[in-house]
């Protein structure tokens, strides 16, 4: 188990280690100037020579990737050309609402997906199933930026019950003191004990929750369904159904228990994917998230913000696959 | 097998939170009243900025969409109105310029606080000004002409100039122009941590980097709050247009700007909504390739002037928002010339002068690029291969990331340079010469004269209308329009409009004045609620 762990860590540092490199050649080839753009659109000629020896730029690209590296092992990323602030301190502000968002909508997910998995393969074949399973599709093809415009327009435009977007109602910001403790909204107003940004932050987090949640939904109903059906037609099940165990029992505690572990991995993996899908929609809900952040960085080529947020997103990826293949190492019947 | 129950029994309290706050909240939205801490509600301006409403905090420095900001929180001396081209009194209540335009003396207003309660003096605006020039950033350039600052005494400043040069313009530029505070500004980088100092009607509240700013009334400002004016201003960035316009429509925001064409056509009719259609100082360029065949023939660039379907592209790529330009000068700012020559679409004329250039069957390929995602762009682009194609000149269109294609169009061999560079150009001062000088005038290297045209008779002429413009400005502006007659005979480029700027108001919001010498500025002082 120690040497399979120390195994995965180390091809995950082989693994960043090569997104590093590509993300860092890749900034390098697309032809553009970053000491222009550091000044802005309408700099002089002797403020972008300034600005090219300011950053560095002067010198041969390998000691510039050299000074890159070094700058990432103290947590430096370097500045954005935009905005000229630390990448690393702009990515610590804009984290915390991704992250809650993320959270918030694997629950959702595995909270709307598992049920509906169990009942489909429970119901297998009946009207119930047919429809389970076409709403898993269904919500698994949803174009995501579809979607989010089309819930909007319900449930801001028509119906008047919910928020545009945003993490927090402009009354709440300018009327009362936003707690930042931890920078994570959700968890600094329960530490305070402030429940009236509480549930603003609660209404506003519905709509992107949903929106984000509908491809993992779809995910974990599918996955259950299969694996649950798989494990329902062991000779265990038969064995504890011979016995007289409630259906109930057998179908939860049996039989469920023992068809996780794929759906687990789906989840963990799948909050991954999240992490790249509100990209999109944090655009369209204005969440002052990650997603948002690197949209911009991209459009405008900021090369500094575009490699922190896939370093990050590397990192995720490759910690969470780890997380996924040890949980299923844990699982005895996979241990060898 | 513990651990995994905790695991549980945490979300299983999560998701019952989620949901009893939800109930409780009966998906309600906002209401915050009884527990607000103030007694009355402060009256809140909502801006929803297309992008980001600051990049850099220090007023030196910010030469980008910051200036939305900047100006309702710093002020300038002076003030520009090009729709009556009156400068109008802001920090200074007076200057006179000397006989040769090389000496101009400020008188600064008595009685004005910046908000962090120093008095305003001439010390102040010597330092704010020297500061900005010493730190060579942004749209310190504006201030070349100056030679030194002197301090005549408490509340007088004098400007000694190397050369004549309209600083009144100057001194109003929406960029680099700003007075602050010395008092607070102890560093050069006390801005970074995202810092203010300025006199004018709002302070920073606070901020969210990149995404939103909120603004304050500063009580003591020096024109007092007697009249209706918001206690609060917003001014956020809403980057999807879809959203922008669901909460204009919602009256959620009481400002936006830059939506698609086809969505203010179905806002004009919309009951809480306002259209506002101003000009602007935008205006689009085609810059040929005059180094490279067959660009570099006059005949052929005069007959691509005469190719360019200007009524379509204004009808349709821009929705009928803007005008065919006339010469480089947009219309409404001192130095346009209503009476300089224009293309017309005149596709024979264009056929007899390829002919009369050696190409009476076209036969040539030419690459034009422009700035990936401007739909504008794109859509003019594609209206021009049209035409092209009539003429038998293939036209390939090309999207590229604006450092990515200015990157292409300094290449050392002409060759490796697109054939027409397309974009936009609009002024840091007020006037026409940073639009001849920049676009068109001979430089050592290759910068914004994309066009690689050098012409020394109208070169010399623009930087003699420049000194002049320093000294009597009528005169400046007729050296400025007939340096344009060469231009267009010339035709370096392609004057293809003068963009004009579509604000989306909610009815209630009042006072707003579009003022195209800062672009996209709302100045919330004069703006005010009517229910």
């Amino acid at each position: 188990m120690g040497s399979f762990v120390i195994r995965r860590i180390l091809l995950g540092i082989l693994v960043l280690f090569g997104v590093i490199v590509i993300t860092f050649t890749i900034t390098r080839v697309v032809p553009s100037d970053p000491a222009a753009q550091w000044v802005g659109p309408k700099a002089t000629p002797e403020q972008i020579e300034a600005a090219r020896i300011e950053l560095g730029l002067d010198k041969p690209v390998y000691v510039q990737f050299q000074k890159y590296v070094a700058g990432l092992l103290k947590g430096d990323l370097g500045r954005s050309l935009r905005t000229h602030q630390p990448v690393s301190r702009e990515l610590k502000n804009y984290l915390p609402a991704t992250i809650e968002l993320v959270l918030v909508s694997t629950i959702i997910a595995s909270l709307i997906g598992l049920p509906l998995g169990v009942l489909s393969a429970k119901r297998k074949d009946e009207w119930v199933d047919h429809f389970c399973r076409f709403f898993s599709v269904g919500v698994v093809s949803l174009p995501t930026f579809w979607l989010a415009l089309f819930l909007q327009l319900i449930f801001y435009r028509i119906l008047g019950i919910l928020p545009m977007g945003d993490q927090l109602s402009m009354d709440i910001k300018l009327l009362y003191d936003i707690p930042k403790i931890t920078g994570f909204l959700i968890i600094d107003c329960l530490i305070t004990g402030n429940f009236v940004i509480l549930k603003d932050a609660l209404v506003h987090m519905i709509l992107p929750g949903i929106t984000i949640a509908a491809y993992p939904i779809g995910l974990v109903a599918r996955m259950t369904r299969s694996a649950l059906l798989e494990i329902l037609g062991e000779e265990y099940i038969r064995a504890a159904r011979s016995y007289g165990l409630p259906e109930r029992m057998v179908l939860w505690s049996y039989a469920l228990k023992n068809s996780l572990g794929p759906t687990v991995t789906v989840v963990t993996l799948s909050i991954g994917y999240t992490l790249v899908n509100t990209f999109l929609v944090e655009a369209i809900y204005s969440w002052p998230g990650i997603g948002n952040y690197v949209a911009t960085a991209v459009i405008s080529l900021d090369y500094p913000a575009i490699m922190g947020v896939t370093i990050f997103s590397a990192c995720a990826y490759v910690v969470l696959n780890m997380i996924a293949d040890i949980i299923i190492a844990l699982d005895p019947r996979v241990r060898v | 097998m513990r651990r995994l129950s905790k695991i549980k029994k945490v979300s299983l309290l999560m998701v019952l939170l989620i949901i009893t706050s939800v109930l409780f909240s009966g998906c309600g939205g906002t209401d915050t009243s009884g527990e607000s801490k103030q007694a009355t509600k402060p009256k809140i301006a909502f801006y929803a900025f297309d992008s980001i409403p600051l990049l850099n905090w220090d007023p030196s420095v910010e030469f980008s969409n910051g200036v939305i900001v900047m100006n309702n929180i710093y002020e300038t001396l002076l003030k520009y109105d090009p729709k009556e081209d009156k400068i109008i009194p802001v920090l200074a209540t007076e200057y006179q310029k000397s006989e040769d335009g090389l000496t101009w003396t400020f008188h600064i207003r008595k009685g004005v606080k910046f908000h962090d309660g120093t008095e305003l003096n001439a010390e102040a605006v010597k330092f704010s000004i020297d500061r900005t020039i010493k730190l060579g950033k942004g749209a310190s350039f504006i201030w070349d002409p100056v030679e030194k600052i002197e301090v005549v005494d408490d509340y007088t400043v004098r400007f000694k100039l190397k050369y004549p040069a309209p600083l009144d313009l100057i001194a109003a530029s929406a960029y680099g122009a700003f007075i602050m505070s010395p008092n607070s500004v102890t560093s050069e980088d006390w801005f970074s941590e995202g810092r203010e100092a300025g006199t004018g009607p709002y302070k920073l509240q606070s901020f969210k980097m990149g995404e939103e700013v909120v603004l304050a009334k500063f009580e003591d400002y020096w024109r007092g709050w007697e009249k209706e004016h918001f206690d609060k201003v917003i001014i956020k960035k809403v980057s999807e247009t879809a959203t922008r316009r669901q909460l204009i429509e919602k009256g959620d925001v009481d400002i936006t700007i830059k939506l698609p064409y086809e969505d203010i056509e179905a806002l004009k009719d919309h009951p809480d909504v306002k259209v506002v259609v101003g000009p602007s100082f935008e205006n689009l360029f085609l810059m040929l390739n005059t180094d490279k065949k067959p660009l570099d023939n006059k005949l052929v660039r005069q007959a691509l002037s005469y190719a360019f379907p200007y009524n379509d592209v204004v009808k349709y790529a821009m929705g009928g928002y803007a005008r065919q330009a006339k010469g480089a000068i947009p219309h409404g700012l001192w130095g346009h010339g209503e009476d300089l020559f224009q293309y017309t679409h005149d596709i024979e004329k264009a056929k007899e002068l390829l002919t009369e250039a050696g190409y009476p069957d076209g036969g040539f390929k030419l690459l034009l690029t422009y700035n990936s995602g401007d739909e504008a762009e794109k859509k003019a682009a594609e209206l021009f291969k049209a035409e092209l194609v009539k003429l038998n000149i293939e036209l390939e269109i090309r999207g590229m990331p604006w450092e990515s294609q200015w990157e292409m169009a300094k290449a050392e061999d002409p060759n490796k340079r697109q054939d027409i560079f397309m974009f936009y150009w609009w002024p840091d001062v007020a006037g026409p010469y940073t639009y001849l000088y920049n676009l068109f005038h001979a430089q050592d290297e290759i910068f914004f004269n994309l066009a690689y045209w050098e012409n020394e008779e109208f070169d010399k002429l623009i930087d003699k209308a420049n000194i002049q413009s320093g000294v009597d400005r009528e005169k400046a502006e007729k050296m400025f329009i007939e340096a344009q007659e060469i231009l267009i005979e010339e035709a370096p480029a392609i004057f293809v409009y003068d963009k004009q700027y579509v604000r989306v108001l909610n009815k209630s919001f009042k006072g707003y004045k579009d003022n195209p010498a800062y672009p996209h500025v709302v100045f919330f002082y004069d703006t005010y609620r009517e229910e």
